[in-house]
């Protein structure tokens, strides 16, 4: 009799589960967001959401876009990119987004976007950097709303090949994103500073619980300057460890977002200090109207200063938004032809999204992590030097060459 | 590779060691359970996990401090084998006659729902805790800085191995678990209540696992997908120590704990590989286990 | 133990359902087509392990490692020697044979548990292999976008040839159950000592069932490269296999079509229940505990032993 009991409730619950599917009848223009909302990279996959649906939110007051109401959808991809797959089908195929969105980790961008290009929906990447994206294996539907791994490169190799260091010494993330900064980062120096040699490497996976054997082995060898290639799952605990075990106080190292605003919240006072960061966004700078204007709206929505996260948010619904106008209908393949080469303001100026390889020109900010009586809660980043996006992307040549073209 | 220098060398193989202290605990803990009990006991790792998140908030309670951190050290593996104890009282003693097959499925999906818990407890944040005031910093050991907290994972190594050498040749609960675990229908013939025993040498192994959690907690981030991890590794020491086996755990954790540090040092990119072609060469040679397997 | 397989009954329901879901496609939107093509994938997989699990009686606890090596094989062959699909699909159930077989040389001295340990280490070492060699493999990013021929390049075209394939393959080990070989095995199960004195060379008969096991789910991982398009180290997680074996149980492991019934049970919670809730996997625990505890028959097992009450 119990058995059968639940044995039952077993049947009906499988049934009712395939049989449900929402509703095919309201037609709202659905927005499918797939990151990492769950473990160490969700605070910087927040700020993404909250600050694209700050935008959708007054766009849907004004009647959104064509008469139909935007609707955001989120899905955990846990950095996992068997996961993520999984639910980026699910949204296609069930859901039937018109957009897709995401994520931080480059490895899922990558798949997604295979996907995107198989199903012909817009994929726009909120904060994956790997260079691969709007490169070697980008496309018409993928959109690099963040800066690449070849953009930072180049931006801290300027300032650290100017620095007397020879031997370095390349550490991070077995995974794309971990690859493709250290690959781009090196060849960088080495072009500015061909006397520059490479003593080693050390890669770990990510999500590594441990990283104390790694940094006493790399400590031994004694090198002039460190490259982290730490993507958004490790660099906080690496760079907890390396104040903790004094690592960070040892030697010079650099680690792309290291004066970024969420690790720095995220580490506290377990910052290390004097640690090179190149960064897309600070809430302190540029001290202009529109920056200050984006941080108060912000900050009223969310209690929290926006991080580099909202930013890219922000400008994958201007584009969006704007785009949509500018195409007259709810279509992708019009939404694409219009915003390819469109310009939009943000809080850090204009930025072009560039028409060939649908990489958003966004300009990059180097700085020093120091302590400000200002901020007692977190580091910020002294000593900033702008670089513009255009003079730190691939060239046009250059990405046709990567492609094969 | 120029930085390979006999300083560099030890410093790593010192840095094996300590952790070889806790994977000898927590493989320990598994080994005994899985020798007098016949139990393959899955979600052990989750009780390693649990370990750490409950030292976590303990440790916060008293605001991160020294004394949060001995009160954590302290309670969380009380908690953690108070656990196993309503576990093991509630649902896996029905299970005790079932076959290995079937006991290595129900842990196992215990330890998914305790790995939920946990998630909902705990949220899916990762969380880290610095070390305590009083180990921070590192000692200067042959020219290199060797952190205070890994030292005193080295020191606390020989106790407990002295511990649980005490504790299963000296004491009278020990003794009894080893003939027990060697012919319990025997044990239970003398009149002994084999039923208590399996209980005490479960709820020990459980604790064991626990502490392995606390201590491992200043040391490294407290995330999901620790269990997964642990459980792996403790079951390779296991086996290649011999099932039941405490000294060949203790063997095992040694080969696996130096394997993975001096890798590091060696071959820093392919550094994982080493500890499971160390496991591969042991079972090639000696597929039994290093030691005697209890069974 | 599978004979209610060919009673006129049963014999009936199965033609009848082989012609649903070739159908199917017509009416379904594309979505329950993906999910029916990797249904059938994981019911494929899981049925191979059944071959060695509930017929032959071993503790085969890292099954997912040969699954996982074939969809590699495939994928690798299309992506990095940049040859056709088919040559991917032929070449992946023979390496996965090939890797069954010298795992199984290791494994077989011992039995039961040790045997099942012994094959979560070597299946781990190879985990850990295609984890980290990321040149060859892409590591933890895995592989996408792997070129498929257009016939299968559909959803719908995939669903008809993975629908094929498993078909053809659930025959087959049929028939190899039903063989004297499979008998034998199935003997070997029930009492090893026996055949063991009756002249039966029973650590050939466990190697070769291990062979075919690997061999099917071999195939099974070339199909899932069909179905998804991708590969990932997750596919030789330890996880996973774990997972394969609640499938045969929770579907009856005596029976023949027991764990492909308890593969789509897993599967259709696994996409659906991780949409609704973020704990699925708790509730999948607490369902291979009832399972455990109240039906170790499994479900079709239980349903079978109603009928055959019923029938006395």
């Amino acid at each position: 009799m119990k058995k059968r009991v639940w044995l039952s409730i077993l049947v009906i619950l499988s049934v009712s589960l395939l049989t449900f599917s929402p509703s095919a009848f309201a037609k709202p223009l659905k927005v499918g967001f797939i990151d990492a909302y769950s473990g160490p990279a969700s605070v910087y996959s927040n700020d993404v959401v909250d600050a694209f649906k700050l935008e959708m939110d007054k766009v849907n007051a004004a009647g959104g876009i064509q008469g139909r109401q935007v609707e955001i959808l989120k899905r955990d991809s846990k950095f996992k990119v068997d996961l993520s797959l999984g639910h980026a089908k699910e949204m296609i195929m069930r859901e039937n987004v018109d957009i897709l969105a995401g994520t931080i980790s480059s490895s899922v961008a990558l798949a997604i976007s295979n996907l995107a290009l198989k199903e012909k929906i817009p994929f726009f990447v909120t904060f994956a950097k790997s260079q691969a994206i709007t490169a070697e294996k980008g496309h018409r539907y993928v959109f690099g709303i963040a800066e690449n791994t070849t953009m930072a490169g180049k931006a801290a190799a300027a300032v650290m090949a100017k620095k007397p260091y020879k031997k370095y010494w390349i550490a991070g993330d077995d995974y794309e994103y971990g690859h493709a900064i250290a690959e781009s980062t090196w060849e960088m120096i080495k072009k500015i500073n061909p006397a520059a040699e490479l003593m080693n490497q050390t890669w770990w996976k990510v999500g590594e619980p441990d990283f104390t054997p790694y940094i006493t082995a790399i400590s031994s060898a004694k090198p002039d300057m460190v490259i982290l290639a730490l993507g958004g799952r490790n660099l906080v605990p690496f760079l907890k460890a390396a104040k903790a075990t004094g690592f960070a106080d040892r030697f010079p190292i650099w680690t792309h977002t290291a004066t970024e605003l969420s690790n720095l919240r995220a580490l506290g006072k377990d910052a290390p200090l004097n640690t090179v960061g190149t960064s897309n966004y600070h809430f302190y700078y540029p001290e202009t109207p529109a920056n200050e204007n984006f941080v108060k709206e912000f900050e009223a929505a969310y209690q929290r200063k926006p991080a580099v996260g909202a930013l890219y948010g922000y400008l994958a619904a201007r584009y969006i938004i704007e785009g949509y106008q500018k195409a007259g209908k709810v279509d992708s393949e019009k939404l694409i032809d219009a915003i390819e080469g469109m310009t939009v303001d943000s809080p850090v100026g204009k930025v072009t999204l560039r028409a060939y390889d649908h990489q958003a020109l966004l300009p990059m900010f180097v700085g020093v992590t120091a302590s400000d009586p200002a901020y007692p809660d977190f580091l910020i980043a002294k000593d900033i030097v702008t670089v513009p996006g255009e003079e730190l992307v691939l060239s046009v040549e250059e990405v046709k060459k990567l492609r094969g073209k | 590779m120029e930085n390979l220098t006999l300083n560099a060398l030890f410093q790593q193989i010192l840095i094996g060691l300590s952790r070889t202290t806790i994977l000898f605990m927590v493989a320990s803990g598994l080994t005994l359970v899985l020798g007098v009990l016949r139990i393959p006991n899955v979600f052990h790792g989750s009780l390693y996990m649990i370990g750490a998140f409950l030292t976590y908030t303990i440790a916060q309670y008293f605001g991160f401090g020294t004394t949060g951190f001995w009160v954590g050290l302290a309670v969380a593996p009380l908690l953690v084998a108070l656990i196993s104890i309503a576990i093991e009282r509630g649902i896996l003693r029905t299970l005790y006659d079932r076959e290995h097959l079937m006991l290595l499925l129900f842990t196992f999906s215990i330890s998914m729902v305790l790995s939920d818990a946990v998630k909902f407890v705990w949220g899916a944040k990762f969380r880290s805790m610095s070390v305590p005031p009083f180990f921070e910093g590192a000692v200067d050991i042959l020219g290199m800085p060797f952190p205070r907290y890994n030292l005193f994972l080295l020191c606390l190594g020989p106790f407990l191995a002295f511990g649980l050498w005490f504790l299963t040749n000296k004491t009278k609960i020990g003794k009894i678990s080893r003939a027990a675990s060697v012919d319990r229908d025997m044990v239970d013939a003398i009149g002994i209540n084999v039923s208590l025993v399996f209980a005490s040498v479960f709820i020990i192994g459980c604790y064991l696992a626990g502490l392995g959690g606390a201590l491992i907690a200043p040391m490294q981030n407290i995330t999901q997908g620790m269990d997964h991890d642990i459980i792996i590794e403790a079951f390779l020491i296991v086996i290649i120590g011999g099932l039941g086996n405490i000294w060949g755990a203790l063997l095992g954790a040694l080969i696996f704990g130096l394997t993975s540090s001096i890798g590091i040092l060696i071959w820093p990119q392919f550094s994982i590989v080493l500890p499971y072609i160390a496991v591969i060469t042991v079972l090639s040679f000696r597929p039994n286990g290093l030691l005697k397997s209890v069974w | 133990m599978f004979n209610g397989l060919f009673s006129k009954k049963s014999f009936g329901l199965l033609i009848l359902a082989l012609i649903v879901l070739a159908l199917l496609p017509q009416f379904l939107p594309r979505f329950y087509i993906y999910l029916l093509a990797v249904i059938l994938v994981a019911g494929l997989l899981a049925t191979s392990l059944n071959v060695v699990l509930g017929f032959g009686g071993m503790f085969q606890f890292h099954h997912g490692v040969f699954y996982g090596f074939g969809a590699y094989t495939a994928a690798l062959v299309v992506t990095k020697a940049g040859l056709s699909y088919w040559l991917g699909f032929a070449a992946a159930p023979l390496t996965a044979a090939l890797l069954g077989l010298v795992m199984g040389i290791i494994c077989i001295r011992l039995s039961k548990l040790y045997f099942g340990m012994l094959q979560i280490s070597l299946g781990s070492l190879v985990w850990v292999v295609v984890f980290r060699w990321y040149d060859l493999t892409g590591g933890d990013d895995g592989i996408h976008g792997i070129p498929l021929p257009d016939i299968i390049y559909s959803t719908t075209g995939g669903y008809y040839f993975i629908f094929a394939v498993t078909s053809v393959c659930l025959l087959l080990m049929f028939l190899i159950a039903c063989s004297p070989f499979g008998r034998t095995f199935q003997a070997i199960r029930d009492n090893p000592e026996r055949c063991e004195a009756l002249g039966v060379n029973v650590r050939r008969h466990q190697l070769i069932g291990l062979v075919f096991a690997s061999f099917f789910a071999g195939i099974a991982g070339a199909l899932f490269v069909v179905a998804e398009g991708s590969v990932f180290p997750d596919l030789l997680f330890w996880s996973l296999s774990l997972e394969i074996l609640i499938m045969c149980l929770l579907g009856g492991w005596f029976i023949f079509l027991g764990p492909l019934f308890g593969a789509a049970a897993i599967v259709t919670l696994r996409i659906f229940g991780s949409t609704y809730t973020d704990y699925w996997s708790a509730v999948l625990g607490v369902i291979m505990m009832l399972t455990i505890l109240f039906l170790p028959d499994g479900i079709l097992g239980f349903f079978r032993k109603k009928t055959i009450k019923s029938e006395e």
